[in-house]
């Protein structure tokens, strides 16, 4: 079978040895959740409960008019106790429904459907209901990303999983393989495609093998082997490897007849045709050089992630925690990132909640911790190499940290989507997706004063 | 929480780094360069141990003197004053006297580095800039040479081999019977001590492919370059059989230049195409200067006049985007549906 992939990218230690064989288990209800009321790109919700109500698990309790937008629900049954700002992962304060969790749970009923007999429109107003987002980290509305404009002929499932340490796609696709098929075919429905390729990287062999058991006999639905490489994961290198498809630059997917899904967000399309469950819980990664007890989680969205390091143990080697404080020794544990190693976002603290588009949360230990003083370049040329969309990295981080952000344009800044390979490998430590988000803003205000 | 004992460092994604440094990538560099400089220390012994150390130890002190003016960060762990350095007294023939050493030092660290803003924003290769300026200084200083290096010999011995004639220089008479092919691939005396094997420079130069610390994109275009040349200037078959296209190769600075001089990070063009047509362009310069002019550091006045080209070259080069080019199997692989906007 042979094992295609995109040009050029970059081969990264994998750190999946901590968690990739624990199966899915199930954290525990924290005492209070923090449902911020958006959590997805596009337009923000408005809460529809107010503090002092009572709310059951699935309920809607924030919604927006527009179309690009998705709802959210509240994760537990309990009391709302505020609706107030709260800092979550990126570092910024977000309107968050805050609830106080009840110590009886009523478990949730949810009543089973044929999702077979559904229409294409039905699907997809499920998806809506049901907030769906992509949960690869993104988190733009599903609904919306099945709503193209031209025809669609194939769905790629993204199963690469291609960032280091993150596993729980992995299991999602051992531990749910036949709700994730449905997941996919659901997602052809919608936008009537008829062919289905699942990507999956070649580190993932049970994976492939499970996929594969689950599909034989199944016309129009394959599994394409793909090499272990960064940023496989990519949509547009994704569809590159999977189909030799091209998207120009600036353009979606849907240009060349492709939408690009990922495995937990088919499972979620799948539970939320089947049983009209909204996406008020994930599959995540907990893991790092730095954490005790390494797993793949399913989480109730909202939790903080200070719940989540009490019920796994807490830090490698620290004394475990006592009246509700974590014990976080600067000696054992140097940053908590929320999200991939490469696109993720280092926490200040432990409060953040967990949201849709959370994949993982990793310990790392001080050695870990990359050095962040650079130099200048010395034109290595190294990013230029690797650049997995053929920009000059070189040249953005010369002329952004000049000021000259036209000249960083020019040189492909607004076609750059922060993967960090540049960073990765520049030996002179340059940060140079720095420079690449202030670009963007700065262009992006330059155009907005234009448009006025 | 204790937020009193938590030290969690806050810094924006990606948060892995490849173990890659400029220091290590230095100390590549070093470790490529010692096979030819132990050889150049067994043919020219103290002459070539004093010429290396004048010239590190000034090329260092030159770099920690300009940092202090400028009131800049001292960045000699970065190992690339050392590299610069070592280079420079490669470039170099034994006897050359100490204070022509310091000022090439001086001219490739202080002026051709530091004064155009540190390592990164040099647009000439400083060692042969440094090798350049004292070269062109040469006749203002003729006749004090052997005044200077004299007093050197009562305590290196004397060396006959510093006077002999450069294989380059036979070449040029075309003396071919008193060169010889395996002495210049194995070990040879003659020429700077960089010139002195062949080999030892093939060793280190395929050491820094294998930690892709270069490319074979400058070392292979301009190898190959010279060879083409000079087999075909003049008869092909009387130079195949006479041997000169490898002479061209082996003797002189260009195996020197090919893997440690062009291929330097900071002077050489971004994209492996851009190096291909720096590599092509400098080989043809350095046949130029073997055959139109004298005999002497062709390679590096070729090396210098291309780096002045290397923005043009990356300009003139610049790849496009992903996706900006239609992959030319689209046309061939299976067809999807005709996109109609708007059904």
């Amino acid at each position: 079978m042979s094992v295609r992939t995109f040009q050029r990218g970059v081969f990264l230690p994998h750190y999946k040895e901590f968690s990739e064989s624990e199966p899915i288990s199930t954290i525990s209800l924290p005492p209070e959740v923090i449902i911020p009321l958006q959590q997805h790109i596009g337009a923000p919700n408005q809460a529809l409960v107010a503090a002092g109500d009572k709310v059951k698990a699935g309920q809607k309790i924030g919604e927006s008019g527009a179309f690009v937008s998705a709802p959210v629900h509240a994760s537990v049954d309990g009391t709302v106790t505020a609706v107030e700002p709260r800092p979550t992962f990126t570092g910024a304060s977000v309107e968050c429904v805050v609830i106080a969790v009840d110590r009886e749970q009523q478990e949730p009923q949810w009543p089973e459907q044929d999702h077979a007999a559904l229409t294409k429109e039905e699907i997809k107003a499920a998806i809506k209901e049901a907030g769906i987002v992509g949960m690869g980290g993104a988190a733009f509305p599903t609904h919306v990303k099945l709503s193209p404009p031209s025809p669609i002929d194939t769905i790629v499932i993204n199963a690469c999983e291609c960032e280091p340490f993150l596993t729980c796609d992995h299991r999602m696709m051992l531990e749910r393989t036949s709700d994730l098929v449905e997941g996919a075919k659901l997602i052809a429905r919608v936008v009537e495609a008829e062919n289905i390729v699942f990507g999956v990287e070649i580190n993932k062999p049970d994976a492939i093998e499970a996929l594969e058991k689950r599909i034989a006999g199944e016309n129009n639905i394959s599994v394409v082997r793909l090499e272990v490489k960064y940023p496989q994961g990519s949509e547009k290198q994704l569809i590159k490897a999977a189909l030799d498809r091209e998207v120009p630059p600036g353009k979606l997917p849907l240009e060349v007849g492709v939408v690009v899904q990922n495995v937990a967000t088919a499972v979620a399309v799948y539970e939320a045709c089947r049983f009209n469950k909204p996406l008020i819980e994930r599959v995540l990664t907990y893991t790092g050089d730095a954490a005790a007890k390494p797993g793949n989680l399913r989480v109730r969205l909202g939790t903080p992630i200070s719940h989540v390091l009490k019920e796994r143990g807490g830090i490698k080697g620290a004394p475990p925690a006592e009246d509700g404080e974590i014990p976080m020794p600067p000696h054992l544990v140097g940053k908590v990132i929320m999200g991939g190693p490469m696109t993720g976002w280092a926490q200040s603290h432990l409060n953040s909640p967990i949201v849709k588009g959370t994949s993982g949360i990793l310990l790392f230990t001080p050695s870990m911790v990359a050095k962040t003083a650079h130099t200048d370049c010395v034109r290595c040329g190294k990013c230029v190499d690797h650049c997995p969309m053929f920009l000059y990295p070189n040249y953005i981080g010369l002329y952004a940290e000049k000021g000259s952000f036209d000249r960083a344009a020019e040189w492909g800044a607004m076609d750059c989507f922060e993967c960090g390979i540049c960073v990765y490998v520049c030996p002179a430590n340059r940060p140079i997706v720095q420079f690449v988000r202030q670009t963007k803003r700065e262009i992006a205000a330059a155009r907005a004063a234009k448009a006025k | 929480m204790p937020e009193q004992e938590m030290q969690l460092t806050i810094s924006t994604s990606p948060h892995l780094r490849s173990p890659e440094t400029v220091s290590s990538a230095m100390r590549d560099v070093l470790i490529a360069l010692l096979p030819v400089t132990l050889i150049s220390i067994y043919m020219y012994r103290w002459y070539a141990v004093f010429l290396i150390a004048v010239s590190m130890v000034s090329a260092a002190l030159f770099e920690l003197l300009f940092r202090k003016i400028m009131k800049k960060q001292a960045t000699l762990h970065d190992c690339s004053a050392l590299v610069t350095g070592l280079l420079l007294a490669l470039c170099l023939r034994p006897g050359t006297p100490w204070w022509t050493v310091v000022l090439g030092a001086f001219f490739a660290v202080g002026i051709a580095k530091e004064l155009m803003g540190g390592l990164g924003w040099n647009r000439f290769n400083p060692a042969l800039f440094g090798l350049a300026a004292v070269t062109l200084l040469a006749p203002l200083y003729v006749g004090t040479t052997s005044t200077f290096a004299a007093p050197l010999r009562q305590f290196f011995g004397s060396l006959d081999v510093i006077t002999q004639a450069t294989p380059l220089a036979l070449l040029k008479q075309g003396l071919y019977d008193q060169l010889s092919l395996s002495g210049l691939l194995i070990a040879s005396p003659g020429g700077a001590l960089g010139e002195t094997s062949a080999l030892a420079l093939i060793i280190g130069g395929a050491y820094l492919l294998y930690k892709k610390q270069i490319r074979w994109q400058i070392p292979a275009s301009m190898i190959a370059t010279v060879l083409v040349i000079a087999t075909f200037w003049g008869n092909p078959l009387e130079n195949i059989a006479a041997g000169v296209p490898l002479y061209h190769v082996l003797a002189g600075g260009l195996l020197l230049g090919a893997f440690f001089m062009a291929t330097d990070w900071v002077t050489s063009p971004i994209t492996a195409k851009g190096e291909l047509v720096f590599g092509i362009a400098i080989g043809i310069l350095v046949m130029l200067f073997r055959k139109a002019l004298g005999p002497t550091e062709g390679v590096a006045f070729s090396i210098l006049i291309m780096n002045a080209f290397v923005p043009l070259i990356d300009r003139l080069t610049k790849r496009p985007k992903f996706g900006e080019i239609p992959a030319k199997k689209a046309a061939v692989a299976p067809a999807r549906p005709a996109v109609s906007k708007g059904n």
